[in-house]
């Protein structure tokens, strides 16, 4: 308004001042906003222990699934046979199904390396015989934290699927958005019930599983089934990794 | 017998997709609603208007003059109708360029909304344009250090990107897959085109006001006006995310049927954006008070105008989008995207029309012809939204196209 000349003195003292105040509001401000994904996460926590999904009757024992393959209270499954569990620590631990590790049983584990981002239904891990490989996709989104090199060295450790033969643990920022995509408890029971009819069906097409098959399926039942050369595209069917798709 | 066969294949053709798949009388029918009524009315009166105005001249259709060159088809049509779809390159860039795969969900109306708003937004500029014809001029002679110049370039190229990012979800439409892979590979590319443009365009825009310094009132005036331009273009981007997105994603809830979108979540992520880009703004735009030494100002009724542009809508929403973001309240965040809306387009009313020329003693005041024309280009673009989306996949995936929309 003036046109006074020493009024740009006053004028910058104001301008800067004006930054500075900007500056240190903006802190608190940018907490403010932020705050509430701490929140949101503990709400994650608690969705994921909310007694619908995780029965806290079930806690302590498995589930006791109808078919071949077991799935414990905790843990989430993806339709692409991996699992997910929330750990005390805030992160996540991924590791392969039982069906998978009795569909492939592996003698080769590759396992991503920690800081790689893991990406909810894209590759993260994959099994093999030393010939062939197939990739399995992570349940959920985030950074890997920790790995299970223990695995990678010795693969017979995946025969305890849910418990010493976990890959690795994520970081996962969106868990709550995640676990919507995965199957719990009743839902991934089913799921198993059914991935077992369909693995069945391959078996013997004509009658499918019946109550006096009795037995649990042989370890790396793919190659039983399909082949040395054939086992790869198998799995992949039931991974949900077919060559071709991103 | 192949004519036949070719017949019956393209009249299928029609019924599928642009039909949604009834006969003619049953889908005339169908457009039987009172939205499509009042529509009408509007289109019926306005599209014979433009027809006027190109006939019979500005001097015969607008309250313009000399002394008021620039009405409301530059202030609302062009300078609202622009920062309103810079949702297009803000949600794109998210999508495409900073990875929040999250947001794809609205990525593509986000998109079409800003291809809509350019089309309606040039097609208001032609109005405007007193020789209109003389436009292609602006292809052939250089003149690179004026801000038209570059307006005019920024609108064709940009416009031009947004056709090709539309192109995406239209040849999923029409089943044209070998077209379609070539414009999905092009995509980040079009993404990083549409950010430069609109970044440039946005900007330019409030370029023009430097040829003016005098003539717009110094509470909106500033030499760094072209950064509050841009600035406000990223708010008007989130904000209209906000709100184009819960609307269509109510109101085309039935092609959703089976898709889990959480809209709330991303309505609550943009708010997060929202509170952090209003902040700045404010900030930024009371930084060109002292700057322009313009605080007597505040003083008077041009002051509280400014202050409810600034504080009312835009220092508040910027608190409402902070307190819904942490407390996960969508509603919150929805209110404060439209308050955040309503203060870009009185800044930019203000800036292009209210208080430019402020020390002017006449008053201009808009045609009821200028009006109407105004809002037959806004409701053109919604009616043309709402047919694109009922029938291309914007909202929904294509089945046929299962990875269409990452």
């Amino acid at each position: 308004m003036t046109s006074d000349f020493l009024a740009i003195y006053p004028a910058k003292l104001m301008e800067y001042g004006l930054a500075v105040t900007y500056l240190l509001l903006f802190v608190p401000m940018w907490r403010y906003v932020q705050g509430g994904r701490k929140e949101a996460a503990a709400q994650a926590v608690r969705g994921l222990h909310d007694a619908e999904r995780w029965p806290a009757v079930a806690v302590a024992a498995p589930w006791p699934s109808l078919g071949w393959f077991q799935v414990p209270a905790g843990v989430a499954l993806h339709p692409g046979h991996t699992w997910a569990r929330l750990e005390a620590d805030g992160l996540v631990s991924v590791g392969i199904d039982d069906f998978a590790q009795r569909l492939v049983a592996p003698t080769q584990v590759d396992l991503p390396r920690a800081g790689a981002m893991v990406t909810q239904g894209e590759a993260a891990v994959a099994l093999g015989d030393g010939r062939h490989s197939v990739p399995l996709v992570s349940p959920v989104n985030g950074t890997v934290v920790v790995v299970n090199r223990a695995v990678a060295e010795d693969p017979n450790l995946l025969q305890n699927a849910y418990g010493t033969g976990w890959l690795f643990k994520v970081k996962a920022p969106r868990l709550e958005a995640d676990q919507r995509q995965l199957l719990h408890a009743q839902a991934a029971r089913h799921f198993l019930d059914g991935e077992a009819e369909a693995l069945a069906m391959r078996a013997s097409p004509e009658v499918g599983q019946v109550l006096q098959d009795g037995g649990v399926p042989v370890d790396g039942l793919a190659r039983a089934l399909a082949g040395d050369d054939g086992w790869e595209a198998l799995a992949r069917e039931f991974f949900h990794t077919e060559k071709g798709t991103p | 017998m192949a004519d036949a066969v070719a017949l019956s294949g393209s009249s299928s053709f029609l019924r599928e997709k642009v039909l949604l798949g009834m006969g003619w009388g049953e889908y005339l029918r169908s457009l039987l609603t009172p939205a499509n009524a009042v529509a009408a009315v509007i289109l019926a009166v306005g599209l014979p208007l433009l027809g006027y105005r190109f006939a019979a001249g500005l001097g015969a259709t607008t309250a313009l003059s000399q002394a008021y060159p620039w009405g409301i088809w530059i202030g609302f049509d062009m300078m609202t109708g622009i920062v309103l779809a810079a949702g297009g390159f803000t949600i794109g860039a998210s999508v495409q360029l900073l990875g929040l795969r999250d947001y794809h969900a609205i990525e593509r109306s986000a998109i079409l909304t800003a291809f809509l708003g350019y089309l309606m937004a040039v097609i208001g500029l032609l109005a405007d344009l007193g020789r209109p014809w003389n436009i292609v001029q602006a292809v052939f002679n250089y003149g690179s250090a004026s801000p038209l110049f570059e307006v005019a370039w920024c609108v064709m190229c940009y416009t031009t990107v947004l056709l090709l990012e539309f192109t995406v979800p239209f040849f999923e439409w029409m089943g044209w897959r070998k077209l379609h892979a070539v414009l999905k590979n092009m995509l980040i590319a079009l993404t990083v085109l549409s950010v430069v443009f609109s970044t440039m365009h946005q900007s330019a825009l409030g370029s023009l006001f430097l040829l003016a310094p005098t003539k717009l009132h110094p509470l909106w005036y500033s030499p760094f006006i072209f950064i509050f331009f841009f600035i406000s273009a990223i708010l008007a981007g989130i904000s209209m995310a906000v709100i184009e997105s819960s609307i269509s994603h109510r109101v085309f809830a039935r092609q959703l049927a089976g898709h889990q979108v959480d809209v709330d979540g991303l309505v609550v992520g943009l708010g997060k954006a929202g509170a952090v880009v209003a902040f700045a703004y404010f900030f930024i735009k009371l930084q060109g008070v002292i700057d322009g030494h313009a605080w007597a100002h505040l003083a008077t009724g041009w002051g509280a105008l400014f202050l409810v542009e600034t504080v009312g809508l835009a220092l508040v929403p910027s608190l409402l989008f902070a307190w819904g973001a942490r407390n996960r309240q969508p509603r919150a965040v929805k209110i404060a995207a439209v308050l955040a809306v309503g203060g870009i387009i009185l800044n930019r009313l203000n800036v292009s029309v209210i208080a430019f020329n402020w020390t002017n003693p006449v008053r201009y005041m808009p045609s009821w012809m200028e009006v109407w024309i105004s809002l037959t280009l806004v409701t053109l673009g919604v009616v043309a939204f709402r047919w694109i989306v009922n029938r291309m996949p914007i909202v929904r995936e294509d089945p046929a196209f299962p990875q269409g929309h990452g």
